[in-house]
């Protein structure tokens, strides 16, 4: 039961880190599958800056909420 | 011909990178506890592992129309490169440790020596835990890779080709592979399946790539130059 629950574990950690992060970039792609039927291929331009925007973004905050924790130790 | 080399090569860093970590757990057992049980241990994970590339590559490929797989896998795999781009660019700002070898190795040993009185099922358990869940990541890599792009042969070869070759390193060293620059290579694997997620889940959605699987190298690209603003923001001192 153990491995089980440990391989669950696993397989929902191959893809969600942070789930806040993950819902964004879910967002972000239900975004764009709906705008691409408006706006066309343009879309792609959008959706490539959001997606790499948000990788500095969350990184950036996960840095800080680490760095704010080693100065509370 | 030059999408299937892709294919190969993110088949082959990707499990390349979670073979050195299954083979630490392996070496650390079988050095420790003699070679039997982590060996049946390794072969046992190796069939279960084999059972669902092959159940389920075969689903996929076979039952899913292709424009759905390629949103879903797509998905899936843009969210995995991403989880693993993150993780490199912390590591790389210096936010969090970087992954090494040698540490996990002697925690295993440590683990070991504190269950001695137990009888050999341990080293079992722990071979077969320690490669099946690593070899989890490479199926799905393997398929996500390899069954989107109607490659699963190139990307079944490329992860078994890795496997042998960390396997075969592992015989030969008898140690810990800590020289492989791991976290480089997961750097690396980490911009190249989130691009390859992106250029997918965006052709599920019925767009058209210009230079078609050329532009991969340019959402690399961007990837790329995204996670170094991210270290660079990172490592800035903060002004007060």
């Amino acid at each position: 039961m153990k491995f089980l629950s440990a391989a669950l574990t696993q397989v929902i950690g191959l893809f969600v880190a942070d789930w806040v992060q993950s819902a964004v970039i879910v967002v972000i792609l239900a975004a764009g599958w709906l705008a691409f039927g408006r706006v066309g291929s343009a879309t792609l331009v959008f959706l490539v800056l959001l997606l790499a925007g948000q990788l500095v973004w969350f990184a950036r905050a996960e840095a800080r909420r680490l760095a704010a924790a080693h100065k509370g130790d | 011909m030059y999408q299937q080399l892709f294919i190969f090569g993110a088949a082959f860093l990707g499990s390349a990178v979670e073979s050195t970590e299954a083979l630490t757990i392996v070496l650390a057992v079988g050095l420790t506890r003699g070679w039997r049980a982590p060996l049946l241990g390794t072969a046992a994970a190796l069939v279960a592992l084999a059972v669902l590339v092959v159940f389920f590559g075969q689903l996929i490929v076979t039952r899913v129309p292709e424009s759905r797989l390629k949103l879903l896998v797509g998905t899936l795999l843009l969210l995995f490169g991403l989880r693993w781009l993150h993780k490199a660019v912390l590591r790389s700002a210096g936010a969090i440790e970087l992954h090494d070898e040698d540490r996990v190795y002697q925690q295993t040993v440590g683990a070991l020596i504190a269950t001695e009185s137990r009888r050999d099922w341990v080293g079992f358990v722990l071979a077969l835990k320690g490669v099946f869940l690593e070899g989890l990541e490479v199926v799905f890599i393997v398929i996500a890779v390899g069954g989107t792009g109607r490659g699963l042969p190139v990307a079944v070869a490329g992860g078994l080709v890795a496997m042998v070759v960390v396997a075969a390193a592992g015989v030969v060293v008898r140690k810990p592979l800590a020289r492989i620059p791991e976290n480089t290579l997961k750097y690396a694997v980490g911009v190249v399946l989130a691009s390859l997620g992106t250029f997918w889940v965006a052709e599920g959605m019925g767009a058209k790539w210009p230079l078609d699987f050329v532009s991969i190298l340019g959402l690399a690209a961007i990837y790329f130059a995204a996670s170094r603003l991210a270290v660079v923001l990172i490592r800035r001192p903060v002004l007060a």
